[in-house]
């Protein structure tokens, strides 16, 4: 095997990374872009859909088998528990504070992080959990000396046509219009009759319903779960979205995949130690080089 | 209601402060005296929180940044003491310049490109620095990767070893009235009334001539600077320092800690860290509950209190009648300018 | 010379143009004010003059110095000072406090003074307290320092925020819309009170303004523009015959001229 052929590998095992990335980010990007708050406990959503669709999983695989029929009840009930929560914390602990000040959303954010981090963490006493599929996860196929996974494959096949359908529904449903009208302008859209609150709702429940997948692909890919998975996934997914530009839905794809890609690539030339550094370097060199990110608009500042 | 109003004026008065202030310095400084080594150390450990806090609140109270990564201050205060004072083999005490020029190159290094930018920025950026300090120095030899630094040796002070408990203690009091002192003194400050006012507009403070991201960073500066001079004063009394420290937990305590006495007053510090670790002690018990209540509990105070514990008040800036009368003479003499 | 210089002025934003080679010029020690029907770019022209926006083309100058490489803050430090349209008060502090922040511009004292608290920062601060104390027995709301500047009637805020101006002893004071939300009786008062910042402090006012009322009655030179262009130029008696200033106001008949 080459060199390059390695670096290719890595590029391979960065898409998926990446792709897992992507569908966090993007409930990062549409908060942010819509009401300008760095939702903090989005990882933990991500978290919770994983833990969901385990348990729901394991809940049916014990009586009735079938593997992948549990893990598709596993994962809409993960989607519909996430859409649940997410609603439930954007009208309890946020909505209140729409008007305040950032930073006291941020730290209600962190908050409700804190909460979700450690009920999971109480029920499962800190332990991980294990997801096995029964599958055989290494099988797959070669293209030259790179290995290609058919888990890898599927995977992130899922979370493409995710994106697409979400792309879908942002440019091309009367919703999808509406919330892209209010992240413009909200007063205005107030004023248009549109109902904003409703709005932000639902940018709420789809950006956890994208974690609760997200959650459960990671819980499949990974086979293990544990209660503060969503913390560095969270800061990660939200770095990506810088990186595309917060607030725009193809940037916080495109910064997904490109971290996930660029990660992998840092991973191979630095050690599996700097990992981390090396995404937080990025993220802070991006900041400094393009704060506004590959597709972010510049901000015209308004009085 | 009646009862309230009559309540807040007692309290408003100068004297009751006063009182209130001697009380407390009094049971601070006699709590030696009748207080068992369990109590002492509980009580060092809220001084310790209350150190953290008071330069938290500089960045978070004063000037309105978001920062999740106040841990890692006080690990690069805490590094440099112990790196230097180990390998090196400096005296404590010569270690503390360099470790308040570390804090403040490093915040430089940090802030200057991340100030500038929306605020939601720097908190994401001060937890992945944070990160980074904890991988760093995981990885690294001259700190001791992940087992850290240990045997630290401890300054004497006055022929007396900063090892014992009741010297700790009162090492930490001292530096905790010096952090209340200059948090008042910037305060009450034309560099603290531009933080408050970019606070609380920063397009009118900009207006007004604020030279707004310059304040950002000074005030991120001086809150790093403290972080560190905890640090290094944590690391000797404990004797080591790992990287297992500098966690986000940790950086959410003191948060919760600014939060819950009120952002941007100084008294709210001390009494937030001293609720903090009175609740700290009564949940000992209860384990992993504990983060959760915590959590519950900054939800809570965003939402139905966001001042904080500590009741509001703003100062008066109008003179009194002697000063009225200086002001109006010297008006007189030299008019409007 | 001309206190203020506004020259060939071109903003653009993407492919719109908000203001179009705009020329005109401010006396030192007079009152100057902005028209045009809405979206003419009123608000634009105004913030290139802060600093808030950059011209695409063109220059703005003060007191022959150039405005565009300042930020607003030095800007603020040349002697200019604005208000804004929907009063931008520090809401949760004091009156005096907000007045307060006016000598900011032309203090200096920073961490060090303050930590230190010598003979410098202490007479610094008595010149602070001393300056919005002034201010405010000038805006005739020197027994409201100790109130909470967002418990107080809009009207007062008006003057809240013009005496915050005054205390940064400008030459310059930009006001934008300062009539809006005030009844006919502040109205007046205010009016009153921007003229004695003139006559009595000499600091020279630009405005933009809806209120023909207010402007015919302040200003004493009127520049009208629409759809970002200059169309007329004078005293309010010429500005108020001149045929293309009629047309363009009864174009859009449903503006509030």
């Amino acid at each position: 095997m080459s060199v390059f052929d390695i670096y290719i590998q890595q590029i391979v095992n960065g898409l998926i990374l990446g792709s897992f990335y992507a569908l966090i980010a993007l409930g990062y990007s549409m908060v942010y872009g819509i009401i300008k708050m760095l939702n903090f406990a989005h990882g933990d959503i991500y978290m919770f859909g994983a833990f969901g669709s385990w348990a729901v999983f394991y809940f049916f695989a014990n009586r009735a088998g079938a593997e992948w029929a549990c893990l598709l009840f596993g994962v809409l009930a993960a989607m519909c528990l996430c859409a649940a929560l997410g609603f439930l914390i954007q009208r309890v602990a946020y909505r209140p504070l729409f008007d305040a000040p950032r930073l006291s959303l941020m730290i209600v954010a962190i908050g409700v992080s804190l909460v979700l981090e450690n009920a999971i963490m109480m029920v499962t006493n800190g332990d991980s959990v294990y997801l096995n599929l029964g599958i055989n996860m290494t099988a797959g196929f070669r293209i030259g000396h790179v290995s290609v996974k058919w888990i890898q494959l599927v995977l992130f096949l899922i979370a493409v046509v995710v994106m697409v359908g979400l792309t879908l529904l942002i440019n091309y449903t009367k919703w999808g219009q509406a919330m892209r009208a209010v992240s413009e302008d909200m007063n205005t859209c107030r004023l248009m009759g549109i109902n904003a609150n409703k709005v932000i709702a639902l940018t709420f429940i789809i950006g956890s319903v994208l974690a609760a997948i997200a959650g459960t692909m990671n819980g499949v890919y990974y086979g293990s779960l544990k209660y503060d998975m969503g913390y560095m996934m969270g800061i990660k997914a939200f770095t990506a979205a810088v990186i595309g530009g917060i607030g725009s839905i193809p940037g916080a794809m495109l910064g997904g995949i490109l971290l996930g890609v660029l990660e992998a690539l840092g991973t191979q030339i630095c050690g599996s130690a700097w990992k981390d550094v090396f995404a937080f370097g990025l993220l802070i060199l991006m900041l400094v080089f393009k704060p506004n990110g590959i597709f972010g608009l510049s901000e015209t500042e308004r009085m | 209601m009646k009862q309230s109003t009559s309540l807040r004026a007692f309290l408003g008065k100068r004297s009751t402060q006063w009182t209130g202030i001697l009380v407390v310095l009094i049971f601070a400084v006699t709590l030696p005296l009748y207080a068992n080594i369990y109590v002492i150390g509980v009580a060092w450990n809220a001084l310790f929180y209350m150190l953290l806090a008071l330069g938290c609140n500089v960045i978070v109270g004063y000037a309105g940044l978001c920062d999740l990564g106040y841990s890692s201050k006080v690990a690069i205060g805490a590094y440099t003491t112990a790196i230097l004072m180990k390998t090196f083999g400096w005296n404590f005490w010569a270690t503390l310049p360099v470790s308040i020029l570390a804090s403040a190159i490093i915040a430089c290094l940090v802030g200057m490109p991340t100030l500038r930018l929306r605020g939601d920025y720097l908190a994401i950026v001060t937890l992945g620095f944070s990160e980074i300090i904890r991988l760093v120095a995981r990885n690294l030899n001259v700190t001791g990767s992940a087992s850290g630094i240990s045997g630290i040796k401890s300054p004497v002070i006055f022929g007396v070893k900063f090892s014992t408990p009741w010297m700790q203690y009162f090492i930490f009091l001292i530096l905790v009235i010096i952090f209340i002192f200059v948090s008042l003194r910037l305060k009450r400050s034309r560099f603290g009334r531009a933080l408050e006012y970019m606070r609380e507009d920063e397009d009118a403070a900009r207006a007004m001539g604020v030279n707004v991201p310059r304040f950002k960073l000074l005030a991120f500066v001086i809150g790093s600077v403290m972080g560190g001079l905890a640090g290094s004063f944590y690391a000797v009394k404990m004797g080591s320092f790992s990287p297992s420290y500098v966690t986000f937990t940790e950086s959410a305590y003191i948060l919760l800690i600014v939060v819950l006495g009120g952002m941007g007053k100084t008294p709210g510090m001390l009494l937030g860290a001293t609720l903090f670790i009175v609740l700290q002690e009564i949940f000992r018990n209860v384990g992993n509950s504990r983060m959760l209540i915590f959590g519950i509990l900054l939800v809570l105070i965003m939402i139905f209190r966001p001042q904080g514990i500590w009741p509001d008040k703003r100062p008066s800036f109008l003179p009194s009648r002697r000063e009225r009368k200086q002001l109006s003479e010297r008006t007189e003499t030299h008019g409007t300018g | 010379m001309a206190l203020v210089e506004v020259d060939h002025l071109t903003v653009r934003f993407g492919g719109l143009t908000a203001i179009n080679d705009l020329s005109f010029t401010t006396e030192e020690g007079s009152i100057t004010a902005l028209i045009g029907p809405n979206g003419a770019g009123k608000t634009t022209a105004f913030n290139c003059l802060t600093g808030f926006y950059k011209p695409t083309e063109g220059d703005v100058r003060f007191d022959g110095k150039s405005l565009a490489p300042l930020k607003p803050h030095e800007i603020t430090a040349l002697g200019i000072i604005r208000t804004f349209q929907n009063v931008r008060l520090f809401k949760r502090m004091s009156v005096m406090e907000n007045v307060m922040s006016g000598p900011h511009s032309i203090t200096k004292q920073s961490v060090f003074g303050a930590l230190f608290h010598g003979p410098a920062q202490k007479k610094e601060e008595a010149f602070i307290r001393q300056t919005a104390l002034e201010s405010m027995e000038f805006a005739g709301i020197a027994d409201l320092g100790d109130s909470i500047a967002q418990d107080l009637p809009y009207g007062l805020q008006r003057r809240v925020e013009l005496a915050r101006a005054i205390a940064a002893k400008p030459r310059l004071m930009l006001l934008d819309e300062p009539a809006a939300g005030l009844n006919d009786a502040e109205k007046e008062e205010l009016m009153a009170l921007i003229r004695r910042c003139r006559d009595e402090l000499g600091i020279t006012v630009f405005l933009i303004e809806h209120d023909m009322d207010m402007i015919m009655n302040l200003a004493e030179k009127i520049v009208v523009i629409s759809f970002g262009s200059k169309i007329a130029e004078g005293t309010p008696d010429e500005v108020k015959n001149d045929s293309v200033v009629i047309e363009a106001y009864l174009g859009s008949e449903d503006e509030p001229a």
